[in-house]
């Protein structure tokens, strides 16, 4: 049986970015890809709702392993704490970041961030917000027993402290303008201080709980059946108030039983559904299919540089012979686009004005079968053996690796499948140990802000999301001035050299971007409908159809 | 009585021990790594990575490992959850109401749908016996996750009879009303096969010398068929529906998947993919035992119902 829990354990491993098409205003519809299916476009909000709701059940493909904002890197755990959390910024449902819990900041110097914070915040037990809580959050992310995956975001923080009872100054070893930006992720959540040392080592459990600022707290957690929210009446933003009283969370990780349960009803919408099930839910009549603005890819990494893939010509020569749109039509019910880059569309949001002119102009991908093969003769690899995993972790892994498969056989490269246990398989991006061998990966993932250099950082020489230890001097001295640079339109031309330079050696294969999607049952609408939701109070929002 | 039973009880912890072993050895030599699931994929420092191998005691010789879970066990400790931060103990107790419900639901369905048809099918040869044939068989072909699939789609999608996967029952009449169509994808398969020995023992005892002559003596149809026959035939349906007690244990996982139940077969599947040991091998050792404690309870029921057997398993017929 399928597991869609692994697919976002996938998605997270190489934190890589990409969206769809243009992230505010809805874009004209787009032919599916290869014929088949209709056509889709891509809106970053739902229709806004008619009235208030007493209560709505949301599906979720698998249960939060953690409410712990500092554990919390998966869709299960950020949609649901996306309502009852906050962070410092937040995405917006057209892919901004925004003011949350911080008002604004200030850069003194490269080296120096200072937080103002929003007053007269109070958390969900009725306290005061202030900065001993921003602290508390902030510091409980670097420590090393918290085991936070977010703790690499902060290994350019000395310090962290407060300047003023509404005033946080973060000091840094190096300017680091991602890191302000991830502020608007979990990293830049805040939960209060003297709830973090009541509850212990059971914080954000069904035991523990949390008590934070959103619209929404935690009423309930029955492990393993659901989770319900209830509206929080002493919300400090009233354009976000909640619509219904309460939220239902069900977990349903088998994808035929969650298609199930939306065409009975007994979930009335949900995130991230299944590709598969798309026109069954588009016929059914039963509500309606969304699909928003996303910032995640589906990429090929190089994992070794020493064998046929270190010569540039094999690498061009296998990114020409992909057949792209065969692969949307078998991975993603034909709703996608093939990339251009190894981080799309949707990972420039943040200056949409540079969009047009830094990726929108960059060449289709050529498929070119004679093309390849002469670079293939040229580079004298012909009949070599490369070796590719893959796993049942997704499906869309072994469709991206098959269609490798064939366009090696194409073009003279014989392209071995390593078939890995799904366990195995994230492993490949957690240890080097487990690369050995492989000559190349699938990987899915997202970014968490709109920015495309949140993707391009993992390419440095030395990052542990470069897998395949590509390194290029251009590339890194090009990283660290755009990740000092505070201006998001001066950052934009800035990572626009990273892109060029990756596009030009080519350490990763790009190859489709498909959008995110929701499904709202008849009697609900308002979601916003892209992956901001995993960072913006997205349930606020929700409310009678009718 | 005394010494047999402890005996029995004896053997049924040399069997903990052994499983425990089992399964501690077999999932420890599974391929993967807990950090990777620890970690969520996402890559992580060196140091991140250490920390979480010290705090979850992944370097330490696999008998050190052992004795500590054991250790933990014994005292009811199983634990805690890689996946959910939890007590796995906790995570157990809040999943079994779910499994155990559904599991008595599905026996019940099994004993009344298979003994019932099994009966009819031996007491009126024909049509009605052919039919219960054909249908038992393909019960019995079937995998309960096609036919949960084919219930879900009829009953709940196309006529809306049946909640569909996801529902939050509230109280225990919604509770049993959630869990009808899973009960039913679980109880098909066995309740087929218990129908045909059902029948097969009916069909034994029918024929047997006893029951001709207390028919040519002039006793009832009615009372030959229940004191002569279906007592005698009631031995070997007990003993194999104990059996399937325990099947039905080990198949809730197929079921609580494709419906949603929040039971222990769906935490095992779960947990399995995220190499959450303590999970997994608390689950499989209280499967273990619920396995050797039913066969127990069915060797001890059968001489009340068949008095001819001992205890010491002896015949004396």
């Amino acid at each position: 049986m399928r597991m869609p829990r692994a697919i976002a354990l996938l998605a997270c491993t190489a934190a890589l970015a990409a969206t769809t098409a243009a992230c505010s205003g809805a874009t004209a519809p787009r032919p599916a890809v290869g014929g088949t299916g209709a056509d889709f476009e891509v809106t970053p909000l739902s229709p806004p709702a008619k009235g208030n709701l007493d209560s709505f059940t949301w599906s979720l493909y698998a249960e939060p392993y953690t409410l712990d904002y500092a554990l919390a890197y998966d869709y299960p755990p950020n949609t649901v704490l996306a309502n009852v959390c906050e962070q410092l910024f937040r995405v917006t449902p057209d892919m901004k970041i925004e003011p949350g819990l911080a008002l604004k900041y200030t850069q003194p110097d490269p080296r120096t961030l200072v937080y103002t914070l929003r007053p007269g915040v109070k958390f969900h037990d009725g306290t005061t917000m202030t900065a001993d809580d921003v602290v508390a959050s902030l510091k409980r992310q670097m420590d090393p027993a918290t085991g936070s995956p977010w703790g690499s975001v902060f290994k350019n923080v000395d310090a962290i402290e407060k300047t003023g009872p509404l005033e946080v100054t973060l000091r840094l070893g190096k300017a680091d303008i991602l890191l302000n930006e991830l502020m608007a992720a979990s990293p830049g959540t805040i939960e209060s201080a003297a709830y973090l040392a009541k509850a212990g080592k059971d914080y954000g459990t069904p035991k523990g709980g949390v008590n934070c600022t959103g619209p929404f707290s935690l009423a309930s957690w029955d492990a393993g059946s659901g989770i319900t929210l209830k509206k929080n009446a002493a919300y400090w933003d009233p354009k976000l108030t909640a619509k219904s009283e309460s939220v239902k969370f069900n977990f349903i990780e088998d994808p035929a039983a969650r298609t199930s349960a939306f065409l009975s009803g007994t979930s009335d919408g949900g995130y991230m559904v299944a590709s598969n099930s798309y026109d069954k839910l588009r016929s059914s009549g039963k509500g309606s299919l969304i699909f928003g603005p996303n910032t995640a890819a589906s990429n090929i990494a190089v994992l070794d540089f020493h064998g046929p893939l270190g010569n540039l010509k094999v690498r061009q020569a296998l990114s020409m012979a992909l057949d792209r749109k065969n692969i949307i039509k078998a991975a993603a019910g034909g709703v996608g686009v093939p990339a251009k880059a190894p981080a799309a569309r949707g990972a420039w949001a943040l200056s949409p004005e540079k969009t047009a002119a830094i990726y929108d102009t960059l060449p289709e991908p050529v498929y070119d079968i004679e093309a390849a093969k002469k670079l293939i003769q040229e580079a004298g690899v012909s009949g070599r053996t490369i070796t590719l995993a893959t796993s049942t972790l997704a499906p869309e892994i072994s469709v991206v690796a098959n269609a490798v498969q064939d366009a090696g056989r194409k073009i003279g490269l014989d392209v071995k499948l390593k078939s890995v246990a799904p366990e195995a398989y994230s492993n490949i991006f957690v240890d080097p140990n487990a690369r050995e061998g492989l000559d190349l990966v699938i990987t899915q993932g997202y970014d968490n802000t709109p920015d495309a250099l949140e993707f391009y950082q993992y390419l440095r020489t030395g990052d542990f999301g470069n897998y395949g230890n590509w390194s290029n001097a251009e590339y890194d001295v090009a990283f660290d001035r755009a990740n000092s640079e505070p201006d998001t339109a001066k950052r934009a031309d800035k990572t626009a050299e990273l892109q060029k330079i990756a596009l030009r050696e080519l350490p990763i294969l790009s190859v489709f971007e498909a959008p995110y999607s929701v499904f709202l049952g008849k009697r609900i609408t308002g979601a916003p409908t892209g992956i901001a939701q995993l960072y913006y109070p997205w349930a606020a929002t929700i409310g009678a159809a009718k | 009585m005394t010494r047999y039973l402890v005996g029995r009880l004896l053997g049924l912890v040399a069997v903990l021990f052994v499983t425990s072993l089992v399964v501690f050895g077999a999932i420890h030599l599974a391929p993967g790594d807990p950090v990777t699931f620890l970690l969520h994929g996402r890559p992580a420092t060196p140091e991140a990575v250490a920390a979480l191998r010290t705090q979850y005691h992944l370097d330490d010789p696999m008998a050190v490992q052992y004795a500590k879970w054991l250790g933990g066990v014994l005292t009811g400790d199983f634990g805690t959850s890689a996946q959910f931060h939890q007590d796995v103990t906790d995570l157990i107790a809040s999943r079994l109401p779910g499994t155990a419900l559904l599991v008595a639901y599905a026996a019940l369905l099994v004993a009344l749908i298979g003994v019932g048809s099994g009966i009819l099918a031996a007491l009126r040869p024909g049509p009605l016996d052919r039919t219960v044939l054909i249908g038992t068989g393909v019960a019995t072909a079937t995998p309960s996750f096609v036919t949960a699939i084919a219930l879900v789609s009829l009953f709940s999608v196309q006529l809306g009879w049946f909640p569909g996967p996801g529902g939050t029952p509230v109280g225990f009449s919604q509770q049993i009303y959630h869990l009808t169509l899973p009960a039913f994808a679980l109880a098909m398969t066995f309740a087929g096969l218990l129908a045909r020995v059902t029948r097969t023992a009916m069909l034994d005892e029918l024929g047997r010398e006893h029951v001709e002559v207390a028919r040519a003596r002039g006793v009832a149809g009615r009372t030959v068929v229940r004191r002569h026959v279906l007592r005698n035939a009631l031995g070997p349906v007990v003993t194999v529906g104990g059996t399937m007690l325990a099947g039905l244990l080990i198949s809730t996982s197929i079921v609580e998947t494709a419906f949603d139940v929040p039971g222990l077969g769906s935490l095992l599947v779960s947990s399995v993919t995220a190499q959450d040991f303590a999970v997994v091998q608390a689950i499989t050792l209280l499967s273990v035992a619920a396995f050797v404690l039913v066969n127990l309870l069915v060797d001890l029921l059968a001489p009340l119902i068949d008095p001819r057997l001992s205890l010491h398993g002896e015949g004396s017929s």
